[in-house]
C-alpha cells in the first residue's frame, strides 16, 4: 500500500513538470499530430498518377501517333512534352522535368511492315525509384501492346476472332493479386509503420529527457526518495503519466488511421490497440535503458535519435530485411520497431491471430523489461554521475 | 576621416577574429557539439550504406500451387525459378497449404497454375496464371511480377512461333517480337535502393545535423550566461556583422571538410553513382552550405535550452525527406506541403545534388535550385541578423534596466545608510551581479 502511494506521489509531481516544461508538450502531443496529419496528407493518392514523361519520335506516323496517345492514356503516365530528340529528352530529365521518355526512332513503323523488328525505347529516371517503378509498369505494357497490334491487325485480317488473335498474342496472361493492398496504396504501405515509428522516437526521447533533467536540475535524489529509495517505485511512478498520454496518442493514431481513414485492419482496431500499447511500453522501456547504458542527457538523447531514426531502415518496411546483409538481420531484432511493423503486417495487414506472431509480442514485451535489468546502475547514474552539459 | 574608418575596421576585425576563435574553441570543447559535427556525418552514412548496399532483393522465396503438373506448367515455373528476383521456396498441394507458408513467413507469395493450364494451350486459347503477393513490401511485390511477367514472355513467345511454321530463326523472332523494345536505366544502372535514398540522405544529414549542432552551441551559450542571454557581455559582442559573419564562418570552415566527406568521399567509397564534376559539386555546395548555416542560426534564436533541440529537430528529417520529392515523387506532392517544402534548404539541396552527382548535370541545369539556395542564403541571413540586433537590443535594454534598479537600491540604501549611520550591509555591498 505504501509503495503504491509513493508511486502515486511521484505521479502526481510528474505530471506537474510535464505541465511546467512546453517541450513535453510539443513532443508528447503537438509534433505526433502534426506526423500523423503530414503522412497521412501527403499521400493522400495512394499511388501517384499522371507523372510527367516526355515522347520522342522521330518515326511520325499514324502509328507511332496512336502510340503515344495510348501510352499518355494509362493512368500513371502523363505525356507533357514532345521533344525533337533524345539529347533534348534527356536534358529534361536533367532538369527534372519529366521522369523518362519512351523513344520512336525514325522508320520503325516502315522496319514493321518489312518485318525488319524495329526496335523502341524508354528510358526512365531511376535516381527517383519510385516514379521510375511506376512508370516501368505503364512503358512496358505499351510496348508489348506495339508489338502485339502489328500483329493483331493481320491476324483479324486474315478472319480470326478477337478471342483467337489474344490467345495467338498473349497465350499466358499473369493475373495479380496484392493481397490486403489490392491498390498498391503508398499511404497503406508507409504510414503504416513510419508513423508508429515517429511516436516510438518521441518515446524514447521524452524518457530519456524526463530522466536526464532531473540530474540536470538536480532533483534526481528528491525524486529517489519520494519512492523511499526504490528506483522501480521511482521509474513506475515517472513514467506511468507517460504511458498514459502516450497510449492515448497511440489510440488516437489507431482509430484515426482504421477507423477514420480505413486503411485495412483485418484484426479489429482492438487488436492494434493492444500492439500499439506494446509498442509505446518497449519503446518507453528502450528509453531507460538508453539512459542507464548512457547516463548523460546529451549522450543519452543522442543514443535514442540514433537509434529511432536508424529504425526506420532497418525495419524493413521499405527496404526488406532479408535483403539486408546477415549481421543486420540480426541486428534488426534490436529495434522496437521492428517487431511493431512485424506484428502490424501479422495481425492488421494478413489478418491472421496476433499469437501467430508471437515470438514479436515476446519481443516488444522484452523490451517493456529492459529497466528490470538495469535498475541498480541508474540508481547508481542518478546519485553519483553529475551532469555534464 | 581616414584614421577613423581605419580604426573601425581594425577594431571590427579585431571583434570578428575573436568571435570566430571563440567559436570555434566552443565547437570543439563541447562534446554535444562534437557528437553531431563530426562523429553523425562521419558515421552515419557509412552506417546507411551498409543497410542498403544491395541495392535490391533478389531470389524472393515463393510458394507454388501447381494443379496442371504437366510439362508446360513445369517448363513455366522452371522459368520463373531461373529469374534472379525469386526462388521457388515450397511445392504445394493446394491453395491452403501454400497459404499457410504465408503465414509463417516462410514466403512472400503463391504462384497458381490452374489445372486446365496446358490444356486451354494446346487448344490455341488463352490461359491465366494468378500470383498473389504479400503486401508487407512493395518490393516483393515487385520482384513477383516481374518474374513471372519474364517468364510469361518467354513462354508466349515460344508458342507463338512454334504456331507460325517459320523456316528460319530471323523469321522466329519477327515474330515473337514484330516491335521490339528495351527499356533503359537512366542514372541508376541496377535500379538499386541505395542510388536512390542515399544521396538524399547525405544531403539531409548536412542540414540536420548544423541545426542540431548550431542549436546546441546557442542553448549552452543561453543556459552558460547567467540571464539567458544568447550573447555574453563583451565589448567584442557588440556589432551585428561582426557576430553573425564571425559565428557563420567558424561553422563554414568546419563544414567544408566534411562536406567533402559527405558528398564526395562516401558516394565514393560504394560505389554509388558520382557522374557530376567535382567543380559544380563545390560551386554548388557553397549556397547550399551557406542557407543551412544561416537557415540553423534562424532556427538557434528560438532554442532556449541545450537538449532542446535534439527534441525538436531530430524528428524533422524524415517528413523532410518525404517533401522533398525523391521517395515520394515529387509531382505527386501535395501544393501546400510543395510550398512548405520550400523553405527549408534540403529541397534544393536534395534535388540540385541528385542533378549533379546521380545525374551529371550543370549548374545550368538546375537554375531553380540555384536560385532558390541563394534566395534561401540571403533571406536566413537577414533573419539571423535581425534576430541577434532584436537579442541585442533587448539584452542592452534588460542590463539598463537592471543598473538602474540596482543603482536605484544602492541609492536608497546609502541614503538609509547615513540616516542611520550603519555600516552597508552585506547584501548591497555584494553590487551588481
Amino acid at each position: 500500500m505504501k509503495g503504491l502511494s509513493a508511486i502515486l506521489r511521484i505521479a502526481r509531481r510528474e505530471l506537474r513538470r510535464l505541465s511546467r516544461n512546453p517541450i513535453y508538450l510539443f513532443t508528447m502531443v503537438v509534433a505526433p499530430l502534426f506526423c500523423y496529419y503530414f503522412f497521412t496528407s501527403l499521400m493522400a493518392e495512394g499511388l501517384p498518377a499522371e507523372l510527367p514523361v516526355g515522347l520522342v519520335d522521330n518515326d511520325r506516323t499514324t502509328t507511332s501517333r496512336s502510340l503515344s496517345r495510348n501510352l499518355d492514356a494509362f493512368q500513371m503516365t502523363d505525356i507533357v512534352q514532345t521533344y525533337p530528340d533524345v539529347s533534348a529528352a534527356r536534358k529534361a530529365v536533367q532538369r527534372g522535368e519529366i521522369y523518362g521518355f519512351f523513344y520512336i526512332p525514325e522508320g520503325t513503323t516502315g522496319k514493321a511492315q518489312r518485318q525488319e523488328q524495329p526496335t523502341v525505347s524508354f528510358y526512365m529516371n531511376y535516381s527517383y525509384l519510385v516514379a521510375a517503378s511506376l512508370l516501368y509498369r505503364d512503358m512496358r505494357t505499351m510496348s508489348e501492346l506495339a508489338s502485339g497490334a502489328a500483329t493483331q491487325s493481320v491476324l483479324l485480317a486474315k478472319g480470326a476472332t478477337e478471342r483467337q488473335a489474344m490467345a495467338y498474342l498473349q497465350p499466358v496472361v499473369i493475373d495479380t493479386h496484392p493481397i490486403n493492398n489490392p491498390w498498391l496504396n503508398y499511404n497503406i504501405y508507409l504510414s503504416n509503420t513510419i508513423i508508429p515509428g515517429l511516436l516510438m522516437l518521441f518515446i524514447c526521447m521524452v524518457t530519456v529527457y524526463s530522466i536526464g533533467t532531473e540530474v540536470k536540475s538536480g532533483s534526481a535524489r528528491h525524486w529517489l526518495s519520494l519512492a523511499r529509495g526504490s528506483m522501480a517505485r521511482a521509474l513506475a511512478g515517472k513514467l506511468a503519466p507517460h504511458t498514459l498520454i502516450f497510449t492515448l496518442m497511440g489510440a488516437i493514431y489507431v482509430c484515426y488511421l482504421y477507423s477514420w481513414l480505413h486503411f485495412p485492419c483485418h484484426c479489429g482496431v482492438p487488436v492494434m490497440l493492444v500492439v500499439m500499447f506494446l509498442g509505446v511500453i518497449a519503446a518507453q522501456g528502450m528509453g531507460v535503458f538508453m539512459y542507464a547504458a548512457l547516463p548523460s542527457l546529451r549522450l543519452g538523447l543522442s543514443f535514442a535519435s540514433l537509434w529511432g531514426v536508424i529504425s526506420f531502415s532497418i525495419c524493413g518496411m521499405s527496404y526488406p530485411v532479408m535483403a539486408m546483409h546477415p549481421t543486420l538481420q540480426g541486428v534488426s531484432l534490436l529495434f522496437p520497431l521492428r517487431h511493431y511493423f512485424l506484428l502490424y503486417v501479422n495481425s492488421a495487414l494478413d489478418g491472421y491471430p496476433l499469437l501467430n506472431a508471437w515470438p514479436y509480442v515476446a519481443g516488444l514485451l522484452a523490451f517493456a523489461l529492459l529497466p528490470a535489468v538495469v535498475l541498480r546502475r541508474l540508481k547508481n547514474a542518478l546519485l553519483h554521475v553529475p551532469y555534464l552539459p | 576621416m581616414r584614421q577613423k574608418f581605419a580604426d573601425y575596421w581594425k577594431q571590427a576585425s579585431a571583434d570578428w577574429n575573436y568571435i570566430f576563435r571563440n567559436e570555434l574553441r566552443n565547437i570543439f570543447k563541447d562534446q554535444g557539439i562534437l557528437i553531431f559535427f563530426f562523429l553523425v556525418p562521419l558515421a552515419y552514412p557509412l552506417l546507411y550504406s551498409f543497410i542498403y548496399t544491395n541495392e535490391v532483393v533478389r531470389e524472393v522465396p515463393v510458394a507454388v500451387v501447381d494443379d496442371s503438373r504437366s510439362t508446360t506448367s513445369r517448363e513455366y515455373l522452371r522459368n520463373v525459378d531461373a529469374t534472379p528476383d525469386v526462388r521457388i521456396a515450397a511445392h504445394c498441394k493446394d491453395m491452403d497449404e501454400a497459404k499457410a507458408t504465408i503465414r509463417r513467413r516462410d514466403t512472400y507469395g503463391i504462384i497458381h497454375v490452374p489445372d486446365d493450364f496446358s490444356k486451354r494451350l494446346a487448344r490455341g486459347e488463352q490461359t491465366q496464371v494468378s500470383i498473389y503477393t504479400d503486401m508487407s513490401g512493395l518490393l516483393y511485390y515487385k520482384a513477383l511480377l516481374v518474374a513471372n511477367t519474364e517468364a510469361s514472355l518467354v513462354m508466349n513467345a515460344r508458342i507463338k512461333t512454334a504456331l507460325a511454321g517459320n523456316t528460319t530463326a530471323e523469321q522466329d523472332r519477327v515474330t515473337a517480337y514484330p516491335i521490339a523494345y528495351e527499356s533503359v536505366s537512366l542514372y541508376n544502372p541496377q535500379d538499386g535502393f541505395a542510388t536512390f535514398l542515399i544521396p538524399a540522405v547525405l544531403v539531409l544529414i548536412i542540414q540536420q545535423t548544423l541545426l542540431l549542432g548550431v542549436g546546441i552551441a546557442a542553448g549552452t551559450a543561453r543556459e552558460g550566461n547567467r540571464f539567458r542571454e544568447l550573447m555574453p557581455v563583451d565589448r567584442h559582442y557588440t556589432g551585428l556583422l561582426r557576430i553573425v559573419l564571425g559565428k557563420g564562418a567558424a561553422y563554414l570552415l568546419v563544414y567544408l571538410p566534411i562536406s567533402v566527406y559527405v558528398l564526395g568521399v562516401v558516394p565514393h567509397l560504394f560505389r554509388l553513382n558520382q557522374i557530376g564534376s567535382p567543380g559544380q559539386l563545390a560551386l554548388f555546395a557553397v549556397p547550399y552550405l551557406l542557407a543551412c548555416i544561416f537557415f540553423a542560426m534562424s532556427v538557434s534564436l528560438v532554442l532556449r535550452h541545450r537538449e532542446t533541440c535534439i527534441m525538436v529537430i531530430v524528428f524533422t528529417s524524415l517528413p523532410l525527406l518525404f517533401i522533398s520529392g525523391v521517395s515520394w515523387p515529387g509531382a505527386a506532392v501535395p501544393d501546400f506541403w510543395k510550398a512548405v517544402s520550400c523553405l527549408f534548404p534540403s529541397t534544393p539541396g536534395i534535388n540540385g545534388f541528385l542533378k549533379i552527382n546521380n545525374m551529371g548535370g550543370t549548374v545550368q541545369d538546375l537554375s531553380f535550385e540555384w536560385h532558390a539556395l541563394w534566395t534561401q542564403a540571403v533571406v536566413y541571413f537577414f533573419l539571423t541578423c535581425w534576430g541577434y540586433r532584436h537579442a541585442i537590443v533587448a539584452s542592452r535594454r534588460r542590463y539598463i534596466a537592471r543598473y538602474r534598479r540596482l543603482r536605484a537600491r544602492h541609492i536608497a540604501s546609502a541614503q538609509s545608510r547615513t540616516m542611520n549611520g550603519t555600516l552597508p550591509d552585506e547584501a548591497a555591498a555584494a553590487g551588481p551581479q
